[in-house]
């Protein structure tokens, strides 16, 4: 009986004929992770534009220049003959920045005056600006260690490592985030949807003559199949973006899954509190957008928390992102963070029963409200529960 | 023409400082997302990064790498090991987001010039922490290469110090940041990311407010007045002149107030800014009115847009340049406002650029203003005409 009435609601809410709810359950979710994932599939900065100023007409400057051209991180695109025309083409967006090889620099260098070459990057992109700035230094390090002292090496080497991410690329850093980003938003927004679509529609009576009477299940049969969905998407997202770096064990895996799992119940709670706070799918959904849609800035991935100002640590800790996000990051360094992130599963455990029961208490009284108001609606215009429920079809 | 014109646009301010959706998304979010947004960024660079060393050779030599790497500004040295795997333990709790391998023997090798390899090891999952870990730990690890090479070169080559340190290094780089000096992580989002803002709180709002088409239903009251039903030409313009207008507000409340306050570069010029808002705003505002003919729901184009608010903001070369993605996602980016006005705005305001300069990215926008005219046009009367039983709009 119980089940019957489970299974006819979960019919009835998901499987319906209602596009809405499968494009923001399915399509757009997995589409716009496929999609940001595609953004980085180089992988690495490479072919960054740069520009020279040719001040000097010497073998050096000519070596420096040809050691530039064949560097794979850069992309010598205009030879200037004036600073103003590099800098010009900067402000255009052309060029990421320039060097300048000024007068007499082979002159200078042998004459052990060390002239300095001005490197000016534009600032504007940290990435490419980052990695630009790196290979010019190298280069033209290289090509004066080769001057005087070819055969004194370099008596220190370093080598820069990142744990978890060894090839140092950018689906591993940033698309991980933004893949569990995007579901930490969608999360919000489809338990917003699903739960007030009834209210929207005026289909509470409706929906619980489905689910035999009984608001638990109707509060069942809308929350755990998007959850689940959620889940199982946001993973199989997430293996395809981690092919890339070294495989999980098992044990990561499942903790992962799990904080990702928690991650998801504690969005939808958190979205179907907005419902019952508010009652209205419009203003629930913005209230999610804003929350949910900068959460990625607020994490701590691209910028850490540590660094931000105290009260948006505090927003920061309240986001389940962070936690999920932490997770994720402490298993990519292996089984020794398996304790510690055993208390970021603690906070998104408690998080996820928090805004559950909070939701459940919320939407039983909008429930019960709603039922009030439709039996009333069906009065005034004499229409019994029945004859509602075909204009509702024809609605939906 | 005019006064009937005004009477659209008057009808419409009306509606969405009327409408607590249209309050949301048109007013709240402009403004709230405007200081939300830098808030985080606000102490603008990462400093004193929790770090350890892991020191395998506890020399004098060491012990001076480490004392040059507490002193670096983006790293703190918080702990100092004897054993690797203390400091894997320590980044896997997080207490640290890097460590420095100090080899056994370093000082050892160094002196009998043997080269000597500094591992550097950073958390893998953040890019910041990456880069500036890295760079604090190689820059004092390279010192202290640079200072035994400049003795080998005095001994070797039996020249005075300061002739070693001019053969060790003839041509050193000096680098400028040219429009960042000061290296401020939200100088280089935040700016970005307000005209997405605008572009996007902009095109939901139009779809809420159901674009220029008439007989909205959600205006149950107010569906059959004249203003409603004014002419397809009139009600399409008449609206976009009041979306015009409302952010052109925005665009100099982010100009004067916010750049202020956030302390951001503010070099544009009067005539560029100017073209600027109008083409963007035309070329939103006009996509608004495209996109806004398709959905049934109010709700429905918040519940799309919100999903496509992080691809929009990385297609606009933002972060990830977009020469390294696929042809076809560029392709995709050329159907979208924000592609040609997040660089021309930060051509325009953060680097002084002319209007010469920026001409190209604002010729885009202005095509891209007027086949999105069209298409709106075409479509509010396709929409005008069509009877549609479903919805709220």
């Amino acid at each position: 009986m119980i089940l019957n009435g489970l299974l006819n609601t979960i019919r009835k809410i998901y499987f319906s004929h209602n596009i809405v709810l499968w494009m923001i359950l399915l399509v757009l979710p997995v589409g716009v992770s496929l999609f940001t994932m595609g953004m980085f599939t180089s992988q690495i900065v490479q072919h960054v534009p740069i520009g020279i100023v040719m001040q000097d007409d010497s073998r050096l400057a000519d070596k420096i220049n040809a050691r530039l051209r064949s560097s794979p991180v850069l992309d010598v695109k205009l030879e200037c003959g004036s600073m103003n025309e590099c800098e010009r083409a900067v402000v255009r967006g052309d060029l990421q920045g320039f060097l300048v090889l000024p007068n007499e620099l082979e002159r200078r260098a042998l004459r052990l005056e060390t002239p300095v070459i001005p490197v000016y990057s534009s600032g504007q992109n940290y990435l490419t600006n980052m990695f630009a700035t790196k290979e010019i230094r190298s280069v033209i390090s290289s090509v004066g260690s080769e001057m005087f002292v070819p055969e004194i090496a370099d008596p220190v080497k370093t080598e820069i490592h990142s744990v978890g991410n060894v090839e140092g690329n950018y689906q591993g850093f940033l698309a991980l985030g933004l893949v569990t980003a995007i579901f930490h938003l969608a999360a919000m927004i489809v338990g917003v949807y699903v739960l007030s679509f009834p209210l929207r529609d005026h289909r509470v009576t409706e929906m619980i003559r489905y689910a035999g009477g009984s608001r638990l299940t109707l509060w069942v049969a809308s929350v755990f199949p998007m959850n689940i969905a959620l889940w199982l998407e946001l993973m199989g997202c997430y293996a395809y973006c981690h092919r890339m770096l070294a495989p999980l064990t098992f044990d990561e895996f499942v903790m992962t899954a799990a904080a990702q799992l928690f991650m998801i119940c504690a969005c939808s709670g958190a979205g179907i509190v907005f419902v019952g706070v508010v009652g209205v799918m419009r203003i629930a959904t913005g209230a999610a957008g804003v929350i949910g849609s900068p959460a990625f800035a607020f994490a701590g991935q691209t910028f850490p928390v540590m660094a931000m100002p105290f009260a948006v640590r505090c927003f920061a800790f309240v986001l389940p992102l962070t936690h999920a996000l932490k997770v994720q990051s402490m298993m990519l360094l292996g089984d020794v963070s398996m304790e510690p992130a055993w208390q970021s599963m603690k906070i998104l455990i408690g998080m996820a029963i928090f805004w559950n029961i909070l939701g459940a208490l919320l939407m039983s009284m909008r429930w019960k409200q709603h039922l009030r108001r439709e039996a009333a609606r069906g009065q005034s215009s004499g229409m019994d529960v029945a004859g509602m429920d075909t204009k509702t079809e024809a609605v939906t | 023409m005019i006064r009937r014109l005004w009477k659209v646009a008057f009808a419409e301010w009306k509606l969405f400082y009327t409408d607590p959706a249209a309050i949301l998304l048109l007013v709240v979010a402009g403004v709230l997302y405007a200081f939300y947004y830098p808030t985080p960024y606000i102490n603008q660079t990462v400093s004193k990064v929790p770090v350890a060393v892991v020191d395998l050779d506890n020399t004098a030599m060491s012990r001076d790498l480490i004392r040059m790497a507490s002193a670096a500004q983006q790293i703190e040295v918080k702990s100092i090991y004897a054993e690797m795997n203390e400091a894997e333990a320590a980044m896997a709790r997080e207490e640290i987001f890097g460590f420095m391998v100090i080899p056994e023997n370093m000082e050892k090798d160094i002196r009998a010039k043997r080269p000597v390899s500094v591992n550097i090891f950073t958390h893998g999952a953040y890019v910041m922490l990456h880069g500036a870990i890295g760079t604090a730990f190689s820059t004092c690890a390279l010192t202290v290469g640079a200072t035994n090479k400049v003795k080998q070169i005095a001994l070797g080559k039996k020249v005075p110090s300061a002739k070693a340190i001019a053969m060790r290094d003839p041509i050193p780089i000096s680098i400028q940041t040219m429009f960042n000096s000061s290296g401020s992580y939200s100088n280089y989002v935040v700016p970005s990311v307000l005209v997405v803002i605008l572009q996007q709180s902009l095109i939901i709002g139009i779809c809420v407010l159901g674009g220029s088409r008439a007989h909205r239903r959600f205006r149950k009251k107010f569906r059959d007045s004249p203003v409603e039903n004014e002419t397809a030409e009139y009600r399409y313009f008449g609206r976009a002149l009041a979306y015009f207008l409302h952010y052109c507000s925005f665009i100099l409340f982010y100009h004067c107030i916010i750049y202020n306050l956030f302390d951001f570069p503010r070099r544009g010029e009067l005539l560029p800014m100017v073209v600027f808002s109008i083409v963007f705003l035309a070329s939103v505002i006009n996509l608004g009115m495209v996109v806004s003919q398709v959905f049934l729901r109010r709700e429905s184009s918040m519940q799309l847009f919100l999903y496509l608010s992080i691809p929009i903001l990385f297609l606009a070369n933002f972060s990830w340049p977009s020469y390294l993605m696929p042809r076809w996602m560029v392709s995709i980016s050329y159907i979208l406002p924000s592609t040609f006005a997040v660089p021309a705005w930060l051509s325009i305001e953060q680097m002084g650029a002319d209007i010469y300069e920026v001409a190209p990215k604002l010729y885009q926008l202005a095509i891209q203003a007027v086949v999105y005219l069209i298409l709106g046009l075409l479509l509010t009367r396709a929409r005008d005409k069509a009877k549609i039983d479903i919805g709220d709009m």
